[in-house]
């Protein structure tokens, strides 16, 4: 069994199918560097962070999504995938703030349960007009990379967040 | 050996892997659900079906939809249940009909030492119904039936399992919330253990 942390937290599964890594995507919250399975606040990640794609040609163009498959409780993810951020056209050896911002981004809140959080890196063959979704929830990414030919994803990382304070009390799901 | 074969199994599917190899046959995932020696099913499984119709048959003339919520039945319900389904679904349904059919005669003397009033009762209801497939044979294979159209999908088994189990009456027993409790703090656990693994491996590679 791959012991890649992304196939151990069953992101790719539920989020992505296998994919090889081949671009460099750092993602940075508050000058510390992301690392797979971490665990955030979410008063930590209030702000977008910054998504740096190390490489050497600028004419490259990446898609980035960054998803909540566990919304609205990881028990019950009647809303995976919630959209919390969508920026295309970033130029490799730069960040996102230097592409375009399709679905601004939304701060995690959870309420319930512990979420994964997912940033997922695309590769553009070409610069492309990508629509906003009607709505953040219920987000595919598979059906996203389908429809915009985007591939597969050449970067994922992915970062775990609970509510600030407490459990948010017991859920009587049926 | 076979049951620990089937608790790693359990195992695996708590993890939600989806890529269970070889083992996702229908038939071998429902008797994952409970890991109890299969010979002592075989057994009892014509006395259960038997005290399945005893069980029917005594509440039928006083309320048909219902089993009671409470009292001695429910624990009776889950044996009988978790045996069913603990036997794969497709000799379960080729055995139990003709088990069903069989017991008609028999019962009437057994009813007679749960309770002599109920036979009273009852005994007009058996003389008129005894060739044709009474209202306790049709609740009991409609159960079957729905059962049965349970397994197929591999994805989420535990939790699809568990609703199939549902009887047609839909007022969930105490029984079936602590079975879905049970199975969603196994997915639960299994996220989990996912989580503490991805943190684990991550620093192994750094």
């Amino acid at each position: 069994m791959s012991r890649d942390p992304l196939v151990v937290g069953n992101v790719v599964g539920d989020v992505l199918d296998p994919f090889i890594k081949s671009a460099a995507m750092r993602v940075i919250y508050n000058n510390k560097e992301l690392t797979n399975g971490s665990e955030l606040k979410p008063s930590a990640i209030t702000n977008q962070p910054r998504v740096e794609i190390r490489g050497r040609n600028a004419r490259t163009l990446y898609t980035l999504v960054m998803v909540d498959p566990d919304s609205p409780s990881p028990s019950n993810p009647t809303k995976r995938e919630y959209l919390h951020w969508l920026v295309t056209d970033i130029p490799e050896t730069t960040n996102a703030s230097y592409g375009n911002e399709i679905v601004s981004y939304e701060s995690p809140r959870p309420t319930a349960g512990i979420h994964r959080l997912v940033f997922i890196l695309f590769r553009q063959s070409v610069s492309q007009t990508i629509y906003a979704p009607g709505w953040r929830q219920n987000f595919n990414t598979r059906d996203f990379a389908a429809v915009y030919n985007l591939g597969d994803p050449v970067a994922a990382v992915f970062f775990n967040c609970q509510r600030e304070n407490g459990c948010g009390g017991r859920r009587y799901n049926k | 050996m076979w049951s620990s074969d089937q608790q790693q199994h359990m195992n695996t599917r708590n993890m939600m892997s989806s890529s269970s190899s070889s083992r996702s046959s229908p038939s071998s995932n429902s008797s994952v659900l409970v890991p109890q020696a299969p010979t002592a099913k075989r057994r009892t499984m014509e006395e259960l079906w038997k005290d399945i119709n005893l069980t029917t048959l005594h509440q039928d003339h006083r309320s048909y939809h219902r089993f009671p919520g409470d009292g001695s039945s429910p624990s009776f319900r889950n044996i009988i249940l978790q045996d069913f389904l603990a036997k794969p679904v497709n000799q379960a349904l080729a055995i139990s009909p003709p088990a069903v059919e069989e017991h008609y005669p028999p019962p009437k003397s057994a009813l007679s030492l749960n309770s002599g009033l109920e036979f009273q009762f009852l005994a007009p209801d058996y003389a008129n119904s005894h060739s044709s497939s009474s209202p306790n044979a049709s609740f009991v294979s409609s159960a079957l039936s729905a059962a049965v159209a349970g397994p197929p999908s591999p994805s989420g088994l535990f939790s699809l399992c568990s609703k199939r189990r549902l009887l047609p009456d839909n007022t969930t027993t105490g029984v079936d919330r602590h079975h879905k409790r049970m199975i969603k703090n196994r997915e639960s656990a299994a996220r989990s253990r996912a989580r503490k693994q991805a943190k684990t491996q991550t620093a192994i590679y750094l």
